[in-house]
């Protein structure tokens, strides 16, 4: 086997069989905001806009890098902007526009 | 709705903390992104103005005590219990579970000859319907790549031994086929009712991880 062969083989969702370590029985209260990004995955796939399998996908084409450092739902809400932009719905400059615009009117109203 | 969740997909007449804003005083990266698809999906009226939030009712209203009600009557019922291992999803139908997403659900259930364990390798599938929302080590590498190629050993870590002469399954889901397991029932329960088998049965045995046991349940009270 080449050093390169596993990365064509393995995707980095598929670890199914791989050795790892002890499983650590940990669980968490979801924060509202991976609460609302679930409840966004669950109706972008009743709308057919974004299905089950295109989300996993859309998480696998993050890359290895990513998918190993963002926690569960960031990974969700980058693939479905990712997912968004090749599909036309969204452009990137549209959502950089609306995230400063979020966040202008967050920092605003923190203000009051 | 608890009192951290409020919407942002409605009015603006609030005026409350934000719980989105953590330590730093400042909501985090994704969650401006979050707000963002979410509004902008909204303002191109490809998704409804309330439809988060009632997908939030939803998911909230989705606990293993639903699995629990469909296991306690499989348990009771020969007839229920038939239906429910030929067609999971019709029969939890039946007992008024509604399938918000479009999967089937295959029940498999454990006996003296077999256990059977669930695990996604891929991702995070799961019977959320009637069990809710999946615990992080579900979707945790540990479980993920170890559950398939050495299931006795995770089932070990879980407090679970299984005996020789028992087969371990496995059972993998997908993005449209779910399982969950249907536990044995133990032992000295005989006189228990529908809605006492009921409470004996937790998340953890509908994902095969551990056996449901009368003595489990006495030692959490």
């Amino acid at each position: 086997m080449t050093d390169t062969e596993h990365l064509l083989k393995r995707l980095p969702n598929d670890i199914g069989g791989l050795p790892a370590e002890p499983i650590q029985q940990t669980d968490h209260e979801l924060e509202p905001w991976e609460k609302r990004c679930h409840a966004l995955a669950d109706v972008l796939d009743f709308h057919k806009i974004i299905n089950t399998e295109e989300k996993r996908r859309g998480v696998e084409a993050l890359g290895a890098e990513m998918v190993g450092k963002l926690t569960y739902y960031e990974r969700w809400i980058a693939a479905f902007a990712n997912i968004l932009f090749q599909k036309g719905i969204l452009t990137p400059e549209e959502l950089a526009r609306k995230m400063d615009a979020v966040e202008t009117r967050w920092s605003s109203e923190a203000a009051e | 709705m608890g009192p951290q969740e409020h919407r942002h997909d409605g009015g603006h007449d609030h005026d409350h903390d934000h719980a989105e804003i953590g330590q730093a005083g400042r909501p985090g990266y994704y969650e401006i992104m979050e707000t963002a698809i979410r509004e902008l999906l909204v303002e191109k009226r490809l998704i409804g103005p309330d439809e988060i939030r009632r997908q939030i009712e939803v998911l909230d209203s989705r606990t293993p005590a639903l699995g629990a009600k469909v296991v306690a009557r499989a348990w009771v019922d020969p007839e229920f219990r038939r239906r429910l291992l030929a067609d999971g999803r019709a029969a939890c139908e039946e007992l008024g579970i509604s399938f918000y997403d479009d999967t089937r659900l295959i029940v498999l259930e454990n006996t003296d000859k077999v256990h059977n364990l669930i695990v996604c390798t891929l991702c995070s599938c799961y019977p959320r319907p009637v069990l809710g929302l999946p615990p992080d080590w579900y979707k945790l590498k540990p479980y993920r790549a170890r559950a398939v190629s050495e299931p006795r050993a995770v089932l070990a870590e879980f407090g679970t031994i299984i005996p020789d002469d028992v087969e371990v399954r496995v059972s993998d889901p997908t993005a449209m086929v779910r399982y969950l397991v249907l536990p044995k029932r133990p032992e000295g329960t005989e006189n228990y009712s529908e809605e006492q088998l009921a409470a004996l049965v937790t998340r953890d045995t509908m994902i095969g991880v551990v056996p449901v046991t009368v003595e489990l349940r006495r030692a959490a009270r």
